[in-house]
């Protein structure tokens, strides 16, 4: 083992070598990551930036995050388009909504944990549900077949009012500010630790005989299925996995971060913001898909921070002022999507040497 | 057993013909440029707001902008398609991405220039026709007569240039047989570019309709796109026909929903979806069996 | 079986011991028939060659055999069992493995990592048990690892274990397929032209390499390839194909020497 060795050797020298054994594309990020930081703590300590509301903004990322791992379990590992993303997490959401809120239709008001456990259990009935007959649809065929779906459980949600109050939502959601004294440290530790968990158990998965097949199937079905792979069952499971941890995203977004949910919450768009997060990061590395949920928030705020800072400058305030950010935020990805496309980028991070259990590298003579 | 209720026939037809006029472009295109065209929806948008500018801002007659929104609706999906989507030669997966990103610019332009508030064509004839409720008991609006007329001729114009013009006739032979039509001296990027026009115009079309039966608003067209990919697969993906055939059948479940039993009403879109669903699992190639017409 | 068929000189028309039978085989693609009750045997411990003209059905028979395609009528049986109508992957668990004409590249993989993917059935490929006994786990991946370790220095391939999947070339790409394939430990391999596109000294390789699978670990090959010289040195017997029906069966003298050989590949140029 290198590591050993340079270990012995100075800091400074060990960590020159940890730097020259990255990857070009790794150095980037870490800059980029680095100086984005620096920007970040800068307009903090400057005060353009409330201290509050990068924890909000972070936390936010983390919320992301976990809805871009899922993602990257599908889509990613073995390469099933899914366009329901947003669905999964309402249903997340929903589920912790509707049986933990005090104002919650159905009067139930049981502990979160509750609600992590309908969570968990409906979106993978659901998920199974919409798989089953889906999974072997050609790509563009499950990519309709998935939006449609959402858009369903969209219509659903609005119209059983008995069960979700319909368009007014449920608000009154059991929140950490109810528990806490400062509920933006907690929340924001309690996601950072939940994608912990979440990209741990993902990078186990990838790295073992389970995550090999998925990645076989991704480049070759007929190839997995000549092996004597059960590749139904693969994808499957694969789907199942990913849909749970957006549920999950839903459930960390109504207790941790809004305690209110409504179905405009479900809009399509928030499904093109994880697809966009995860080909920007990287599709197949759950490094590129932190990464990939950090920029969803970036590209999300950024317009808006800008035309802020921008109002303040007086020669040009009156036709910023004329900029609708909503329509700036929508082209800006609308740009961004056609230029990954065209330019085939494989993303901030691809996985390269990251998804090869790492005994298979080695020389052994 | 349900009755037969001639104002949800009425309802229906004004609703299909939106539809036919959207799902004739998106077929078009899902055939020849072998990809989903997520934009098409706001393509329609593009030619409501179209039409509403060169009415409402620049004070033209009606009939002059509807004309004018379709104009704007192919030169927009022409100038889309070399700019954005020819220039790529990726698979269909990447440009149906890409075309969601066309979607969020075409949305973005018309929110930055008419904002996101819903607005409606001043043109009148909101009244229901007289004649119409006493001969046949139905309210229908001139408006409503007006869309599905238009309809009629522009389906029936499409219809005589497909089977009578050489345009047409190779049109249909490059859905048939792209390799073959190249060979055989066809100049497929004419057909291709001819292709754009027709379903960008058809598109516009359908948007001005939509607006003037319902609201014009920037994210009116991607609200049907899915309605839209209801009626292209039951249809057949490719088939001309098949998508007139799909949109009137999916336009007209949308608006009888009321007729059906156990089904709550405010569920026609999801039935929509579900049919849609439905097709793709049991005959991706639609029920009128696929490419076998232009 | 119709004798006619068989009738190759010395042939003994019953096989002693067959390990694969297709049994009047039957497959049409929207009117045309791919495979025309197609029977033959492949004998344990053989090397039998698939060939005829383009168009015989060949892909067509192999895609049958190991379940891509659904037969519309006839039978296959491995051993004693029929396994017609079985998905690729039940068939393939029961010792049949095939290989394609063109391997497509596996992203992101190594060649050691593309040959641990082969066995079915690892411990590691159910999630649990990853958390549950992963010691388990990675003490059968160690293993494969042995296996992996072996065999590529058996193709004397060692140099190419940390190489990425995607960037061999394509002779490259067909030892390593036959490598995963032997990860497997089959009974049967059936191998869709193993030397199409790669160059004479690795062809001869190849052919060695095949015959020693065959003999030291007593691997049964069905195998299709156009290459006639290389099939005829290495296959015996021959199987001729054309217009999905078996035209002849029998050794390679007798197969070259067949005129009912000559007018189907004559017949097939003339087309």
């Amino acid at each position: 083992m290198t590591d050993g060795q340079s270990f012995l050797q100075s800091p400074i020298g060990a960590t020159r070598g940890w730097w020259d054994d990255l990857e070009t594309e790794e150095r980037n990020t870490i800059v980029g990551l680095a100086v984005f930081g620096g920007l970040l703590l800068a307009a903090t300590a400057v005060g353009i930036l409330n201290p509050t509301y990068l924890l909000y903004l972070l936390t936010l990322a983390g919320m992301f995050t976990l809805m871009t791992l899922g993602l990257n379990v599908q889509w990613g590992y073995t390469g099933l388009v899914n366009f329901s993303v947003i669905a999964f997490w309402g249903i997340g959401a929903y589920s912790a909504a509707m049986v933990t809120a005090e104002r919650s239709p159905l009067g139930w008001e049981l502990h979160p944990v509750w609600g992590v456990v309908v969570a968990v259990v409906a979106s993978a009935l659901l998920a199974t549900l919409i798989a089953v007959p889906t999974l072997r649809l050609r790509a563009d065929y499950l990519a309709i077949a998935t939006l449609g779906f959402a858009e369903i459980v969209r219509m659903v949600i609005n119209n059983e009012r008995a069960y979700t109050n319909g368009s007014a939502g449920i608000p009154g959601i059991p929140s950490v500010a109810e528990w806490v004294e400062s509920p933006d440290l907690v929340s924001f530790l309690t996601i950072a630790l939940l994608v912990a968990v979440v990209y741990l158990v993902l990078r186990r998965a990838q790295l073992s005989p389970w995550g090999r097949v998925q990645r076989t199937i991704r480049a070759d079905e007929d190839l997995a299925q000549a092996l004597g792979k059960n590749t139904f069952r693969f994808k499957l499971q694969s789907f199942v996995l990913g849909s749970v941890i957006m549920a999950l995203a839903g459930v960390a977004y109504v207790h941790l971060i809004t305690p209110l949910i409504t179905p405009t919450g479900l809009e399509p768009i928030r499904t093109f913001y994880v697809w966009i997060g995860i080909i920007l990061g990287g599709s197949g590395s759950n490094r590129g898909a932190v990464v990939g949920g950090l920029t969803i928030v970036a590209i999300r705020q950024a317009p808006s921070f800008i035309r802020n800072q921008l109002l303040n400058v007086p020669a040009i305030a009156p036709y910023v002022s004329e900029i609708n950010v909503g329509a700036l935020r929508l082209f800006l990805v609308g740009v961004l999507v056609i230029l990954i496309v065209r330019y085939r980028s494989s993303g901030l991070l691809p996985p390269k040497r990251e998804h090869i259990w790492s005994k298979t590298l080695e020389d052994r003579s | 057993m349900v009755d037969f209720d001639p104002q949800l026939v009425a309802d229906g037809l004004v609703y299909s013909s939106i539809i036919v006029l959207g799902s004739i472009g998106l077929s078009l295109v899902y055939d020849i440029a072998d990809f989903p065209n997520f934009a098409h929806g706001d393509l329609m948008a593009v030619g409501a707001f179209g039409a509403l500018a060169v009415h409402g801002s620049l004070g033209f007659p009606f009939p002059v902008a509807v004309v004018t929104g379709m104009v704007i609706g192919a030169v927009v999906a022409v100038l889309t398609n070399r700019v954005v989507f020819e220039p790529m030669d990726a698979g269909p997966l990447e440009l149906l991405i890409a075309s969601i990103g066309v979607a969020l610019i075409y949305r973005a332009a018309l929110m930055q220039r008419f904002g996101t508030e819903s607005q409606s064509y001043d043109v009148g004839g909101q009244a229901p026709i007289d004649a119409a409720q006493e001969t046949l008991g139905i309210a229908i609006n001139v408006r409503a007569v007006a869309i599905i007329a238009v309809t009629l001729v522009l389906v029936g114009a499409l219809h005589a240039m497909l089977q009578y013009t050489s345009l047409g006739r190779q049109m249909r032979a490059t859905s048939a047989n792209p390799s073959l039509a190249r060979v055989s001296g066809i100049r497929t990027d004419r057909v291709v570019t001819a292709m754009w026009v027709i379903g960008g115009a058809l598109a516009a079309a359908g948007g001005v309709f939509l607006g003037l039966h319902t609201l014009i608003r920037p994210r009116m067209g991607f609200d049907i796109l899915l309605v839209l990919f209801a009626a292209v697969i039951l249809g057949g993906i490719g088939s001309v026909y098949g998508a007139m055939a799909g949109g009137l059948v999916i336009g007209m479940v949308h608006e009888l929903t009321p007729a059906i039993p156990v089904v709550p009403t405010r569920y026609n879109t999801a039935i929509a979806f579900v049919i849609m669903i439905l097709i793709l699992l049991v005959q991706p190639s639609g029920i009128a069996g696929g490419k076998t017409s232009a | 079986m119709n004798e006619s068929e068989l009738d190759y000189e010395g042939g003994d028309l019953q096989k002693e011991d067959p390990l694969l039978r297709v049994e009047d085989l039957r497959k049409t693609f929207g009117g045309v028939v791919a495979a025309d009750d197609a029977t033959f045997a492949v004998e344990r411990g053989s090397i039998t060659g698939l060939i005829g003209p383009n168009g015989a059905g060949k892909s067509t028979l192999f895609n049958l055999i190991s379940g891509f395609y659904e037969p519309d009528g006839g039978a296959v049986y491995l051993g004693d069992e029929e396994i017609t109508g079985m998905r690729p992957d039940q068939i393939a668990q029961k010792g049949l493995i095939r290989t394609f004409q063109t391997p497509r590249k596996l992203e992101g993989m190594t060649v050691r990592e593309s040959l641990l993917v082969a066995p079915a059935g690892q411990r590691g490929e159910s999630l649990l048990p990853l958390w549950t006994s992963p010691s388990s786990v990675t003490a059968q991946e160690d293993e494969l690892l042995d296996r992996a370790e072996d065999l590529l220095s058996f193709f004397e391939i060692d140099h190419l274990a940390t190489e990425p999947s995607p960037e061999l070339s394509g002779g490259q790409l067909k030892l390593v397929e036959l490598a995963r394939a032997m990860m497997t430990d089959p009974d049967v391999l059936l191998l869709d032209e193993p030397v199409a596109g790669v160059n004479p000294v690795l062809e001869e390789k190849l052919a060695e390499h095949i015959r020693r699978l065959n003999e030291e670990q007593g691997v049964t090959v069905l195998l299709i390839e156009h290459d006639m010289e290389f099939i005829m040195d290495l296959a015996d017997p021959i199987v001729v194909l054309d217009q999905g029906r078996v035209l002849v069966e029998g050794t390679p003298e007798a197969v070259r020497t067949d005129d009912r050989v000559v007018d189907a590949y004559l017949g097939g140029v003339a087309e």
